[in-house]
């Protein structure tokens, strides 16, 4: 049901199947209609094969890569941490609550009459004085340092999103 | 001698942290993306957006590129995606290129031109002037065969088509290519008796 053109074209591209190929090529051979018409689409293929590319500005290799760069930059902390840091302190938390659990299940004494969960700290464990702690000049220099640091944060937070505000 | 690596030795280099690597790739593949994209905008800086975002995307998701496929069949995938949302997005219907008053709007942009370019005319620049009167779909399946080296295959896989669709598709954009190619031909004969 293809038409000539279509026949011809599929002829031209390697399209059509050796037994298909076979019986164009011996009607081109033979008919001057289809010589005609293989010729001009010959022509008209070579033609198309020759379209010229368009070429982007000169800046476009450099702009695109820019931007990959400044996006990269622009990364949020959270996904430029490296996931073994993140596991590591997750492994660290997972083998305390285990120890504690473990600890806690070994002090356990089972009595016919009552559950008797009596858990006691090894006594060769000193905690510090909590007291001592918070009024220690470390920790007031400490609390100081923090603020200090909470109001840079602050500040180049509220900078950056009104620079955003304003692009 | 970089120029000499292939797309997945570039993507390889790409993924272990050259940059370099990936400006390579894309000055390979920068003409090709530009001119499909030019297939479906029809200005220079909405074609240079396309393109642009084409590459970022691409840069993004290389790692999730299957070696098995070409990279120029994965990367016109994203043009094709990419432009058509862009056209979706400037509310241009694909259908109504072909519309009369689209044509006409076509043709006196090109007649300005033509008028300061008379002597420099040649059987590409009709051809080139014929290939933007065509549809988006018929200049991109065009522009693919005959310049991105891509079989009806590949051609398929990247519009998302069957490959006898893409194969009927080819033939009718090469016989409209050719109308308007005859078209455009006669009016410039016409013109200069």
């Amino acid at each position: 049901m293809n038409t000539i053109e279509e026949k011809l074209w599929n002829y031209i591209d390697g399209t059509c199947t050796p037994a298909e190929q076979d019986a164009i090529a011996l009607l081109i051979e033979q008919d001057d209609v289809y010589r005609k018409k293989h010729q001009e689409l010959l022509l008209l293929n070579q033609e198309f094969a020759a379209i010229e590319l368009d070429e982007p500005s000169m800046a476009f290799t450099y702009n695109v890569m820019e931007t990959i760069r400044t996006e990269n930059a622009r990364q949020p902390l959270k996904a430029a941490i490296d996931k073994r840091v993140i596991m590591g302190v997750g492994i660290f938390f997972v083998f305390t609550i285990l120890a504690l659990l473990v600890f806690t299940i070994a002090n356990i004494h089972l009595q016919s009459s009552a559950f008797d969960v009596n858990v006691k700290l090894p006594t060769s464990i000193k905690l510090p004085n909590a007291g001592n702690i918070f009024s220690s000049p470390v920790f007031k220099w400490f609390v100081v340092f923090d603020v200090v640091l909470a109001l840079f944060l602050t500040d180049s937070y509220l900078r950056r999103k009104r620079a955003t505000k304003h692009a | 001698m970089q120029s000499k690596l292939s797309d997945i030795d570039l993507i390889t280099q790409t993924l272990a942290g050259n940059q370099s690597a990936y400006a390579d790739l894309v000055k390979r593949h920068q003409r090709f993306v530009f001119t499909l994209a030019m297939r479906f905008s029809k200005t220079r800086e909405d074609a240079e957006e396309i393109a642009q975002d084409c590459f970022i995307k691409a840069y993004r998701s290389l790692a999730s590129y299957n070696a098995q496929a070409k990279f120029s069949t994965w990367l016109y995938t994203i043009v094709y995606n990419t432009a058509m949302t862009f056209l979706r997005k400037k509310r241009i219907a694909t259908d109504s290129m072909d519309d009369e008053a689209t044509f006409i709007q076509v043709e006196n942009h090109q007649s300005a031109f033509d008028t300061d370019n008379v002597e420099n005319k040649s059987r590409s620049f009709y051809l080139n002037q014929a290939i933007e009167q065509l549809l988006p779909d018929d200049a991109t399946i065009i522009t693919l065969f005959y310049k991105g080296e891509q079989s009806l295959e590949e051609i398929a896989q990247t519009l998302g088509m069957e490959t006898n669709t893409v194969k009927v598709k080819l033939f009718r954009a090469r016989q409209r290519l050719k109308e308007k190619l005859e078209r455009n031909l006669k009016h410039e004969v016409k013109e200069l008796i």
